[in-house]
């Protein structure tokens, strides 16, 4: 007696989402089931190309179809197609699916190098990601991505992302002339952020991270009014210092109904070139306490590693690199647990419908 | 406020210019009349940035004032767009919750 779609179904529907904490039949992740005499086809369609347990819930599947009475083999593709979690469309950029922004209390934390680095880390899971500098007072993303001004090209009124690396990328700062420093008023950083956002050829993205200045400002306050954020991530040292402003950063993504996606400890431990030893000169672990205490996930922490400075400022951030060093095996876990939270939130974002009678 | 639900609405229904119908997560609704709204705008230009005293109220625009459009802002407001041009206000969804005027949130 062959096995039917039916049986095949009931077997899976006791694999659950560690995250979603519901079955993967009842999340519509199972697609074109085929039974072929012995053979079991079929294939699970993931939120995300960054899932950390992609490979655990393979196994699981596998295991589960193999038990069924008269399959001798089960083939199991693992694909993902990213969800969009925009709370209402109006509000979005056609074809971005999620826009994060990327912030912390104050400079000198290693905002940018962290945004950088989890955009390139999502990007070799495979999934479509954009990169945007709105950091208007002190631009160094260009430097790490190796690009510059001149690499964006228009067509009519609207501009051309630059690639690197896998990742399409504009920085604010493109929209000055030369290598003059902004000096801009509130409505010039608005029109700047209006035209990197709306004004470019972003095309097809699963994730458009956008890195903010530090602390709390114009930018910040535009980006929550024009467009409808999936999250915001906050970067901070493990210094109290250093978390006492994040928390002001934390507040006004609360008051704007900014999802928390989670909290990133940099420069988390130091670890010595010469002898790999670790050392936690900051203090390790304030960020994860912190996130634990305003219940916010905890994503990682990255150490302080002199290659990360030292590849970023030649256009090649350490995730490309050395990809096996603890620095970008760090990122590419936090990077998985961010598309995770993402994840999270496409299931439980709320949609307002606005209706016109 | 502890319910996160209660200022998380599902449904902003604009009904002609003459009323705001909002649903919230929490199942209450309330409706919101255009005079009513209006005279309640937060922006700065009808609420007094420093002394924090309302300079245009109900009393103080035309009394037929239409709602012409209802907009999104990102994830947390909705800005109006009114018949006497006025258009500044962001009203977000803390606020619109915090002045409903039906007759549970509003007690005589």
């Amino acid at each position: 007696m062959a096995v039917t779609e039916r049986d095949v179904l009931d077997a899976l529907r006791h694999i659950q989402d560690p995250d979603l904490k519901r079955d993967i039949v009842s999340l519509g992740f199972v697609r074109d089931v085929r039974v072929e005499g012995a053979v079991v086809r079929l294939e699970i369609r993931l939120t995300t190309p960054a899932c950390p347990v992609k490979d655990q819930m393979q196994a699981e599947a596998r295991r589960a179809l193999e038990k069924l009475p008269g399959v001798r083999e089960a083939d199991v593709r693992m694909t993902s197609e990213v969800r969009g979690s925009a709370a209402t469309d109006k509000t979005a950029i056609a074809g971005v699916k999620n826009l994060i922004a990327v912030g912390s209390g104050k400079g000198g934390v290693g905002k940018s190098t962290v945004a950088v680095n989890l955009a390139l880390a999502l990007s070799s899971s495979g999934a479509r990601v954009g990169l945007l500098d709105a950091d208007i007072y002190g631009p160094s993303l260009p430097i790490m991505m190796g690009l510059s001004q001149e690499g964006v090209q228009a067509v009519g009124e609207r501009l051309i992302p630059p690639v690197a690396h896998g990742v399409r990328f504009l920085s604010m700062g493109f929209m000055a002339p030369g290598d003059q420093p902004l000096i801009w008023r509130g409505p010039m950083a608005h029109k700047a952020l209006q035209q990197t956002l709306f004004g470019a050829e972003w095309g097809e993205l699963d994730y458009l991270l956008i890195d903010l200045p530090p602390g709390t400002g114009d930018v910040h306050l535009t980006l929550v009014q024009s467009v409808a954020l999936t999250g915001g991530v906050i970067v901070s040292t493990p210094q109290d210092v250093g978390l006492v402003i994040s928390r002001k950063t934390l507040r006004m993504f609360q008051q704007t109904r900014v999802h928390l996606l989670g909290m990133v400890e940099n420069m988390s431990y130091y670890l010595c070139p010469h002898c790999g030893e670790r050392d936690d000169i900051f203090g390790h672990g304030g960020a994860e306490k912190a996130a634990a205490s305003l219940d916010v996930p905890f994503l990682g922490a990255v150490p302080l590693d002199r290659r990360v400075r030292e590849q970023a400022d030649v256009g090649k951030p350490i995730v490309i690199s050395d990809p096996e060093s603890p620095a970008a095996v760090a990122y590419r876990d936090i990077a998985g647990k961010l598309a995770q939270q993402v994840s999270i939130r496409s299931f439980e974002t709320p949609q307002v419908t606005i209706v016109e009678e | 406020m502890s319910d996160p639900r209660a200022a998380t609405p599902t449904e902003i229904r604009k009904q002609g210019g003459a009323r705001l119908v909002i649903t919230w997560a929490d199942g209450h609704s309330g409706t919101y009349a255009a005079l009513y709204l209006r005279g309640s705008c937060p922006c700065a230009h009808c609420v007094d940035e420093v002394t924090g005293r309302r300079r245009v109220g109900p009393l103080q625009v035309v009394p037929d004032v239409e709602l012409v459009k209802v907009s999104p802002v990102g994830n947390y407001a909705v800005q109006l767009d009114w018949s006497d041009g006025h258009r500044t206000g962001i009203y977000s969804f803390d606020y619109l919750r915090s002045i409903c005027p039906c007759e549970i949130c509003r007690p005589r």
